[in-house]
């Protein structure tokens, strides 16, 4: 299994890799980590006339926390996120998940940013910033946006970067103190990727929910958010933990396939949302 | 034949017993394992196959000529041409002719991965880019995924010409059946189900053909071929003189019964090396090994009874077998060769009717894969004495200790007519619980639902048949077209001038076994030297004697009896010579301690290597009639095959040197998702006596994580229109180290009476055993809700339907 | 497209095509087909190698990514006649049976055992979790590290480097 053919580009500077891809558009692809990409390369599922390598931009590599959120640049290691203290502070949901993405070879080389721009609908890191809020910065020649990633996750595979744009930082915003989250996948085998999965981030100020969110993947065409007003403003007892876990769920039709039925993947959602939501409440300093 | 005559087992043996380390690691330590990709041949190309999108179609058109211009393509073949170069590929089927078995689709494609073109190029990048610009225009037809529904009449055909989609079919009844069930109080019933799966080896397959034009000799080398004496037919199909075609065998990286005989790609290779006059490679990718490999396992629905009395006694066993072969029928029915082998299991049970329709669909067809359909028989037969046990309220150990056949009774002749050699199964049993402690552990699931909690435990006592014998492949048949008997395994022994030995193997005897450690031992035994001294070679067929190679567990008791014929003809010679050399007649002669010397007189001795030297170099000085050298071969056959009656009541004896098993698991089950995790595992083998004991077991829990592969994770799915779902790894589920548990090994030894040593097989045992073993656990976890699994693999989703389906 | 690359010690300089998988160069080019390839889609582990001392799948990444870097395959680990008492750990304990994913497990346990010289069982069984093996079920894999931990920290100069090393989890 052979990738086909491609013209191959090293940019040394940001500058020079936005002149490539300014150039190139939507016939270049970049080469990130290449973990997800080059699979799909080898099946010929993807066969790019272009590859604009981004490993030799130093500037990219960085996890730092600023503003209220943190910023992960593109050249940025997931085992790198996953042992970052800074990280582990900042978004805990988010490294917990990085656990969770294949073995060490492959966190040893996919990025973060790689991840959100390939946007599996069935991957860890993009539901996670989706449940976060995060937003990410897309830059070109002619400047650089913020798109939040409500707006950033358009369907499987598919986001709102334009031809001429290249991902170069994914913000996560730090929670505020109380918060407690927790991620939980469900897969076939030990760190497959994840039939389905859950993300639970829960903040609690005198015993109450005063801010929560739930993401999930695996459990719709793309990653989802799903309702949390089944939580705010209340304790989480047993039964509204119980009770959140069924509206997260309700009224949700996933497409089946050879991992998971729809109705399958209901269950299971329910299951590692309830699960997700309490290792949540625990870790925020609930019972 | 007769009955072989019963052995002394009673010399203590030195090597034979020893966990030495492997003679084979080294190489591969160091990377230097020459696998078939590891080889390179001077100006070789390298071919990829442009495949089939289709279930089932009819190839209309075949436009090549984008693809013939990518610079660096040597030749594109196309199905229609491949069957003008080549003839049918070889098939043990029951009317090849009808179900004919091609290189490359011809005609109409019948799976999702069938080979249509072949591109020939420099490099395999190119081969993918040309072949990526092959153009096939297909005409879709109806496909036929379902094998119950293929069995009906007006449904499309797998083949035309064989005028149904019922390959074979037939009912065979051994004992008094009717007797049976009338003295049972009580049948129980079910549909059990045990979908495909398949080796899978780390290493696909990959063949390198070299065809040289000047003197017609084909040279191949694969990771696979053994039955050296059915190479003829390999080159039937590549039109070339059987004694032009030379297979080496390579190293293989694992096989588990899927490299015994994978011929597609050699033909490939060849046809391509003869059109081109250049070496040619044909190295399937993973996507070819998953979806074009011809090996799956076993497919196979069950309809099926079994007699009991109310105190627990198996009388009988009724079973309707339909085995999806998918599309082609390479190696017949022979997978219920391997079932009706033990399709009694350990148990006394007296009659058996056994049904079976063999039936084509669109899917890539079945091959071997480790217990090659007796793991089959296995999972059923112990999930209905699960059963039963429900049944009657009975304890799932008791009711199989009532039915264990006793150690009195051995040799025991099974309805079948085949021969259980040796066994004693209660010991065996008791092991495997005391290990486990199943008493600990029924506590612990008692106390572990207070909490919520469900786990369970499973428990199997089953066969391990090995040794395979040719009838098996041909008493499908009142007249069989070829009633073959022969089903070597062969050695040379060379002990050169200075003493030294060097063993010759002939098939593809390396795939992840340890020929070359079990020879060494085995001679070593013989000869009472160090096993790492022992040198030992493989041998293309071009030189080659009549091998089997390692199928049906039975390469290490078939090399035995080789290396026992070898070295006996070499002692008669050395004994001859030492006689001369010690004035003493041969009969005053004993072997002991590496040479030969006057009994009572070990001082009057003369050591291997001093009478080598004088066969190799002193030919005057001994008698005339000794010929120079000290080197002897051994073709050794099956040592135990009886003939089947004619009228197939009794298929005689053909696969006696019998295993056994028993596998205790504890799982817990999380009945929100289905999840089945492992808290503990025992598995308990009785392989008859071990020559090398730290590497059977290295096979049982090889073997084991194969079962828990089989039983939980692994499926080839066809979707409704025979759409190919699990064409990549991340579908296709392989157990990684965090999937299987620590797998707690004990031993029993039955000997044998009739192998060296007392020797059985026992490669293929774990994966025999853990599929019943977990489906027993499972249903035991999930027993406050009454579950019972009936569908392989149980699938998390199937827990799930299950525990959903009993709550109605 | 050049590389420059050094292999188990050796620089070598080449003008490549840039698909052309690391994997690809190692074995064709360079000759050491011990890396081996069992999937090419980065599920297997079998072509595990490190670079600039980090274990990465060699069929994901291209071979002109590892310009400048230092790449380390099991072709490095023996000395002349003498194995790596890691190699010698496998043989001893059995831990392999055909011997195809071994390349990539040694690679893998070298890592492993870099970063934490006296791993428990446990830890060496969830580390190895990238590396399939279809034929021994792990098991004396796992008791092959840990037998080669023992012998590398008995070293009297492998064991005094390895206890200045940051020990901890991976």
């Amino acid at each position: 299994m052979k990738s086909a053919p491609f013209d191959y580009h090293r940019p040394s500077t940001v500058d020079e890799a936005l002149a490539l891809k300014d150039e190139l558009g939507g016939d270049a692809r970049i080469l990130a980590g290449g973990q997800s990409l080059m699979p799909l390369m080898h099946f010929r599922l993807a066969t790019p006339a272009h590859l604009i390598d981004v490993n030799q931009l130093d500037d990219l590599d960085y996890v730092r926390r600023s503003n209220g959120y943190l910023a992960i640049g593109a050249r940025t290691r997931l085992q790198f996120v996953l042992t970052s203290a800074e990280a582990a502070s900042a978004a805990p949901l988010l490294v917990e998940a990085i656990g969770w993405v294949g073995h060490v070879q492959i966190r040893h080389r996919g990025t973060v940013v790689g991840s959100v721009a390939h946007a599996d609908p069935s991957a860890e890191i993009p539901t996670v910033v989706l449940a976060l809020g995060g937003s990410m910065v897309a830059r070109s020649t002619t400047g650089e946006r913020e798109i939040m990633a409500d707006d950033f996750f358009k369907g499987p595979f598919s986001t709102a970067l334009a031809d001429d744009e290249i991902l170069t930082e994914v913000r996560v915003p730090v929670w505020p103190d109380g918060t407690g989250s927790a991620w939980l996948e469900f897969s076939r085998i030990y760190h497959g990727f994840p039939v389905v999965g859950v993300g639970a981030v829960v903040r609690l100020h005198d015993g109450v929910v005063d801010r929560a969110a739930i993401g999930m993947c695996g459990m719709a065409y793309n990653a989802i958010t799903a309702p949390v007003d089944a939580l705010l403003g209340r304790e989480p007892t047993p039964e509204v933990i119980a009770e959140a876990a069924e509206a997260a769920v309700a009224g949700l039709d996933p497409p089946g396939d050879i991992h998971g039925s729809g109705p399958y993947r209901v269950r299971v959602g329910r299951a590692c949302t309830l699960r997700a939501l309490t290792a949540a409440v625990a870790a925020a300093g609930g019972k | 034949m007769t009955v072989p005559a019963v052995r002394d087992h009673s010399k203590e043996t030195t090597w034979v017993g020893k966990s030495i380390r492997r003679i084979e690691d080294p190489k591969f330590l160091r990377g230097k394992g020459g696998y078939i990709a590891d080889r390179v041949l001077p100006g070789m190309l390298h071919v990829a196959l442009v495949k089939s999108p289709y279930a089932h179609a009819r190839i209309t058109s075949v436009d090549v000529e984008s693809a013939r211009q990518v610079p660096g393509v040597v030749v594109i073949v196309t199905g229609a041409e491949a069957a003008e170069l080549c003839d049918r590929l070889p098939d043990f089927g029951p009317d090849p002719s009808k179900h004919t078995w091609r290189v490359l689709a011809h005609e109409k494609v019948r799976y999702v991965g069938e080979g249509v073109v072949a591109v020939v190029a420099e490099s395999r990048y190119i081969a993918e880019d040309a072949a990526s610009l092959v153009y096939v225009d297909y005409e879709e037809l109806p496909p036929i995924v379902d094998p119950e529904e293929a069995l009906k009449p007006g449904s499309p055909l797998v083949h035309e010409a064989l005028g149904s989609n019922v390959a074979y079919e037939r009912t065979f009844v051994f004992g008094d059946v009717d007797a049976a069930f009338a003295a049972a109080d009580v049948v129980v019933e079910d549909r059990l189900y045990w979908g495909r799966s398949g080796s899978q080896p780390i290493e696909p397959v990959g063949a390198i053909a070299s065809y040289d034009t000047g003197s017609g000799q084909m040279t191949i080398w694969e990771n696979s071929l053994s039955f050296t004496s059915y190479l003829f037919m390999l080159a039937g199909t590549l039109k070339i003189p059987s004694n032009r075609l030379d297979v080496h065998p390579v190293p293989a990286g694992g096989s588990f019964g899927s490299k015994l005989w994978a011929v597609k790609p050699a033909a490939i290779a060849g046809m391509l090396s003869k059109l081109t006059g250049r070496p040619v490679m044909y190295m399937e990718d993973r996507h070819d090994a998953l979806a074009n490999n011809d090996h799956s396992g076993s497919d196979r629905i069950f309809y099926v009874k079994l007699g009991l009395t109310r105190d627990g006694v198996l009388t009988g066993i009724k079973l309707h077998a339909i085995e999806d072969y998918g599309a082609y029928i390479q190696f017949g029915v022979g997978h219920h060769g391997n079932a009706l082998a033990q399709v009694t299991g350990p148990y006394r049970i007296s009659a058996v009717e056994y049904g079976l329709q063999a039936v084509l669909t669109n899917k890539n067809q079945q091959g071997a894969y480790r217990g090659f359909g007796s793991e089959v028989n296995n999972w059923m037969l112990e999930r209905m004495v699960d059963l039963a046990a429900r049944e009657l309220g009975m304890d799932r150990r008791e009711i199989r200790r009532k039915n264990f056949i006793r150690p009195e009774e051995f040799p025991y002749f099974i309805p079948t007519g085949n021969v259980y050699d040796s066994g004693d199964y209660e010991p065996v049993l008791d092991k495997a619980l005391e290990m486990a402690g199943w008493d600990t552990w029924q506590a612990e699931k008692a106390r572990l639902r207070t909490e919520g909690r469900y786990i369970g435990l499973g428990l199997v006592s089953c066969q391990e048949r090995s040794v395979f014998s040719a009838t098996e492949f041909w008493f499908w048949f009142d007249e069989p077209g070829a009633p073959v008997t022969s089903m070597p395994e062969s050695v040379t022994l060379d002990v050169d001038a200075l003493g030294n030995i060097t063993a010759t193997l002939y098939s593809c005897a390396f795939w992840g076994n340890s020929p070359e450690t079990m020879t060494a031992q085995l001679v070593a035994e013989e000869f009472d030297v160090d096993p790492a001294m022992v040198s030992v070679v493989y041998a293309g067929t071009g030189q080659g004697l009549p091998a089997t190679g390692p199928g049906g567990s039975r390469f290490t008791v078939m090399i035995a009896g080789a290396v026992e014929g070898a070295s006996r003809k070499i002692k008669d010679k050395a004994f001859r010579i030492a006689g001369h050399l010690l004035e003493a007649s041969v009969d005053d002669l004993e072997w002991n301690d590496g040479g030969i010397q006057v009994k009572g007189s070990p001082g009057i001795r003369k050591t291997l290597g001093e009478v080598a030297i004088m066969a190799h170099l002193f030919k005057h000085a001994l008698p005339d009639d000794i010929e120079s050298g000290l080197e002897a071969s051994h073709v050794y056959d099956h040592p135990y095959t009886t003939m089947p009656s004619p009228d197939r009541k009794d298929l005689g004896v053909f696969y006696p040197f019998m295993g056994h098993a028993c596998h205790v698991c504890v799982v817990e089950v999380d009945p929100e998702t289905g999840k089945v995790d492992f808290l503990d595992y025992v598995a308990v083998h009785d392989c008859g006596t071990m020559v090398n004991p730290r590497s059977l077991e290295g096979h049982m829990i090889g073997g084991t994580a194969q079962g828990i592969g089989s039983a939980l994770l692994e499926e080839f799915v066809y979707d409704e229109s025979g759409n190919f779902q699990s064409g990549n790894l991340l579908n296709y589920q392989i157990p990684t180290s965090m999937d299987v548990p620590h797998v707690k090994c004990g031993h029993y030894e039955t000997p044998s009476p009739y192998t060296p040593y007392g020797i059985k097989g026992g490669g293929e045992g774990g994966r025999m055993m853990a599929p019943g073993a977990i489906f027993s656990a499972i249903d035991d976890a999930l027993d406050a809700f009454g579950v019972r699994m009936r569908h392989l693999p149980a699938t998390p989703e199937r827990i799930v339907e299950a525990i959903e389906e009993a709550q109605r | 497209m050049n590389l420059k690359i050094t292999v188990n010690g050796t620089t070598y300089e080449r003008d490549l095509d840039p698909r052309l998988a690391l994997v690809d160069f190692l074995r064709d080019d360079l000759g050491l087909a011990g890396t081996h390839i069992g999937c090419e889609q980065g599920v297997c582990g079998a072509c595990t190698v490190l670079v600039d001392g980090t274990s990465v799948l060699s069929c994901l990444m291209l071979a002109i990514q590892a310009e400048g870097s230092e790449v380390s395959t099991v072709e490095s680990l023996a000395s002349g006649s003498e194995l790596h008492p890691l190699q010698e750990a496998f043989w001893e304990k059995q831990g392999l049976q055909c011997g195809f994913c071994t390349p990539g497990m040694l690679m893998r346990a070298m890592e492993i055992l870099d970063h934490n010289p006296r791993p428990t069982a446990d830890e060496v069984r969830e580390a190895i979790a990238g590396n399939l093996c279809r034929c021994t079920g792990y098991q004396f894999i796992i008791e092959s590290i840990l037998d080669a931990a023992d012998r590398m920290m008995d070293d009297p100069v492998e064991g005094a480097l390895r206890q200045g090393l940051k020990v901890g989890t991976i």
